[in-house]
């Protein structure tokens, strides 16, 4: 692996004086006049980070996942994880303190950060994350059993890209369970991520160094947990390598900046205000092979489309933003980015956009209703989880504040900072659309975190390329330390309802292998890690909705009565639900549980299979049940 | 650098030529294995060689390995996500017949690259 610098290095005597080479004297060539780093300096620091995986990954086996509270992971996690954390950061820092980069070196530091930060629920749980992976898997399922897509069964259907891409995987490796996939899917999706998300920084940022710990602040402050096996993160994957792509070979103004006056004050006005565009990682490559690259950039929009409903959407503003900073010379992408994904709507997901018109653009423009409205509904439930939302909110204050200092301090120092900026306020274009189930802000957040964690590195390093300042080191360190800490917070707050135990999915296995197929099956709060086989063969039902609503209903018997009262129906309760209950306070966890005691014992009900994990009951309809 | 991208030629040709009877038989885990390496690196793998996407080494200019394995990873999962979508849409599942078709892209694309090195070795002589 080659060394990356960015400038000369100055040539320095043993005693760290700068001294002037003389041709006739020239002294012989050392590590340290080199820049170069010497090797059992490298070997230590791989140590460090080596010793930061043993000790993080042998902490994460020992947790109980019993011990969860409602501060979810971290209080079950052990001081030897935070042990390893420090150590892994401490490492990452000291690498990039060297003077000369050394590529594999911080590549070895990011992958430990990644298996410590992101691989606790594989490590942990065994299992997949959130029950929407198993609902994921069902579809892929479905989709290698029938050969076909039933547009009318959910949404889906209407985006199938990814479930084909995991079906035609599952179906030609012959290998039906996917589970295994899926439980590691956060560790493999992050590291997937470290090739574009370098990329993409390289021509963001003013040289290596700052791209690295761009990268790195990334993955500190990436909580939002859209890592799991899912079509927005195999979509995002694909989204950063179009920008990195776009950005590195097709760089240059789409116009002649005098054509006419519009394009004369813009030009002038992102010159005023911007450095001079870097040149790390701008490529310049022939005219056939950047024809062949823009091809394949259709391409990858277009399988980007076909799998996700939200992520062409982020990618228009975000090609808008390129465009008018002079960063993108190809006019018609951004139209091409327009034109895919509402053709896709009005053609191939025509049935859906009828079904749910109401829905999609109820609240267009309603900004109010898409930010506070959905703030306000997730600053609820019990006391524990309203801190772990409020350390959610600060963590995203914090790094959006990084960034504006970043993005002032990248305009007085002449650096680059402007199409960061421009990428990371982007998205926020999506606010008035619509509040996508109340996860748009999410969303919104982790795709302009990429550019906004570029201008957030700004202020804690120096512009000169050669090492990094004592000072500087330790402010990184702090800021990181502070916001990786803060992120075990945030991402695992609500591992107690997100993460599933082997109990509850044998309680899911044994309805399965009890109710017959076509039966109804209930689960009173909709938190269950079922779907993943029969997505089709039952009518699922849900009692309590997961996300607190002022319309939200209550769990009771009567509600269960009637959905049961014609042919019966199965209601499965799991731990993950009331976990769900409490935390978000849907409804009351007393109320919750005194009402299916209630229930058990009334007529037409009987308790099928008990286990730690959860309960089935039977519950008779008029026809004696199926 | 010529040796480091004959390796990943020999090696992408080898998971791509695999690939194809893996996909009608063979051990549960190895055709995992190769076919999601197929599916996630194989066709990107051979645009990118096609493309020669490094540039020459200067003060500026550091390595395109990054991009290059992004265009790699990205490509790939784009033509295995088209081809797949494809055959569900035209009612022609069959999962196989796919594997064959994303290692005859890989494979094309890189007797491209060889035709390539050629011609570019016979204007330098």
């Amino acid at each position: 692996m080659t060394r990356e610098t960015a400038a000369p290095v100055p040539v320095r005597s043993v005693h760290g004086r700068t001294v002037r080479a003389r041709p006739n004297n020239a002294m012989p060539p050392t590590h340290r006049n080199l820049g170069l780093t010497s090797p059992w300096h490298v070997g230590a620091l791989a140590a460090v980070a080596a010793a930061a995986l043993v000790l993080g990954v042998s902490s994460m086996t020992r947790v109980d996942p019993r011990q969860l509270g409602g501060f979810g992971l971290v209080q079950a996690l052990p001081p030897s994880y935070f042990v390893a954390l420090a150590l892994s950061l401490a490492g990452f820092v000291a690498s990039l303190s060297l003077r000369r980069l050394i590529p594999a070196l911080l590549t070895w530091q990011i992958l430990v950060a990644v298996i410590i930060l992101h691989g606790p629920d594989p490590i942990i749980h065994g299992l997949p994350r959130l029950e929407a992976s198993f609902r994921h898997l069902g579809i892929v399922d479905n989709i290698v059993q029938s050969g076909q897509l039933d547009a009318n069964l959910d949404a889906y259907f209407n985006w199938p890209g990814f479930f084909s891409l995991l079906g035609m995987l599952s179906a030609a490796a012959g290998v039906e369970d996917l589970v295994g996939i899926a439980t590691w899917a956060p560790v493999g999706v992050n590291v997937l991520l470290l090739a574009p998300l370098l990329a993409l920084a390289k021509p963001l940022t003013a040289n290596p160094r700052h791209a690295w710990a761009a990268v790195w602040l990334f993955y500190l402050t990436s909580w939002v947990g859209q890592d799991y096996l899912a079509p927005q993160a195999y979509s995002f994957v694909l989204m950063l390598a179009l920008l990195a792509c776009l950005l590195s070979v097709f760089n240059g103004w789409a116009w002649p900046a005098g054509r006419n006056r519009f394009s004369a004050w813009l030009a002038r006005t992102v010159s005023r205000l911007d450095g001079p565009v870097p040149r790390q990682g701008i490529l310049e490559p022939s005219r056939a092979n950047a024809a062949i690259l823009v091809v394949a950039c259709a391409l990858v929009l277009v399988a980007m489309t076909v799998s996700h409903q939200l992520t062409p959407f982020a990618v228009i503003p975000i090609l808008a933003a390129f465009l008018l900073t002079g960063r993108l010379r190809l006019r018609f992408l951004p139209v091409l980015a327009v034109v895919v994904p509402v053709g896709w709507l009005l053609f191939a997901a025509s049935a859906y956009v009828q079904g749910h018109f109401a829905q999609l653009f109820g609240s267009f423009g309603d900004v109010g209703a898409n930010t506070f409205g959905v703030l306000s509904d997730r600053v609820s439930g019990s006391a524990e989880h309203r801190f772990v939302v409020y350390a959610r909110l600060a963590e995203v204050a914090l790094v959006w504040g990084l960034a504006v200092v970043g993005a002032i301090a990248g305009y007085k120092r002449k650096v680059p900072w402007l199409t960061a900026a421009a990428g990371a306020l982007a998205p926020l274009v999506l606010i008035p659309a619509q509040p996508y189930g109340g996860e748009l802000l999410l969303r919104v957040y982790l795709f302009s975190l990429p550019f906004a964690a570029c201008l957030a590195v700004l202020p804690l390093l120096s512009v000169k390329t050669a090492g990094l300042a004592l000072q500087r080191a330790l402010g990184l360190l702090l800021i990181g330390s502070v916001l990786a800490a803060t992120s075990v917070v945030t991402r695992y707050g609500n591992d107690g309802m997100e993460s599933f135990s082997d109990d509850e999915i044998a309680v899911v296995n044994h309805l399965y292998s009890t109710a017959p197929t076509g039966s109804i099956l209930i689960e009173a709060v909709r938190n269950t890690p079922w779907k993943s086989q029969h997505y089709a063969d039952y009518d699922y039902r849900a009692l309590v909705a997961g996300e607190p609503s002022s319309t939200a209903a209550t769990f009771s018997c009567e509600a269960a009565n009637q959905i049961a009262r014609n042919s019966g129906a199965y209601l499965i309760v799991t731990e993950s639900q009331r976990e769900a209950v409490d935390l978000r306070g849907a409804t009351s966890p007393e109320d919750l549980e005194q009402s299916i005691a209630r229930c058990g014992t009334s007529p037409g009900w009987t308790k099928v299979y008990e286990n730690a994990g959860g309960v089935i009951f039977h519950i008779e309809g008029v026809s004696n049940g199926k | 650098m010529a040796n480091e991208r004959n390796y990943v030629s020999y090696a992408t040709a080898t998971v791509a030529v695999a690939a194809i009877p893996l996909s009608f038989f063979g051990p549960g885990d190895l055709r995992l294995a190769v076919i999601g390496l197929l599916m996630l690196a194989g066709p990107g793998t051979a645009l990118v060689l096609l493309l020669r996407l490094d540039p020459p080494r200067s003060v500026q200019a550091t390595g395109a390995l990054p991009l290059s394995i992004a265009i790699a990873i990205a490509f790939s999962l784009a033509m295995s996500t088209l081809v797949a979508t494809a055959m569900v849409y035209a009612r022609l599942w069959s999962p196989p017949a796919g594997v064959c078709l994303l290692s005859a892209a890989t494979l094309g694309l890189l007797g491209f690259e060889l035709k390539r090195s050629r011609r570019a070795l016979a204007g330098a002589k």
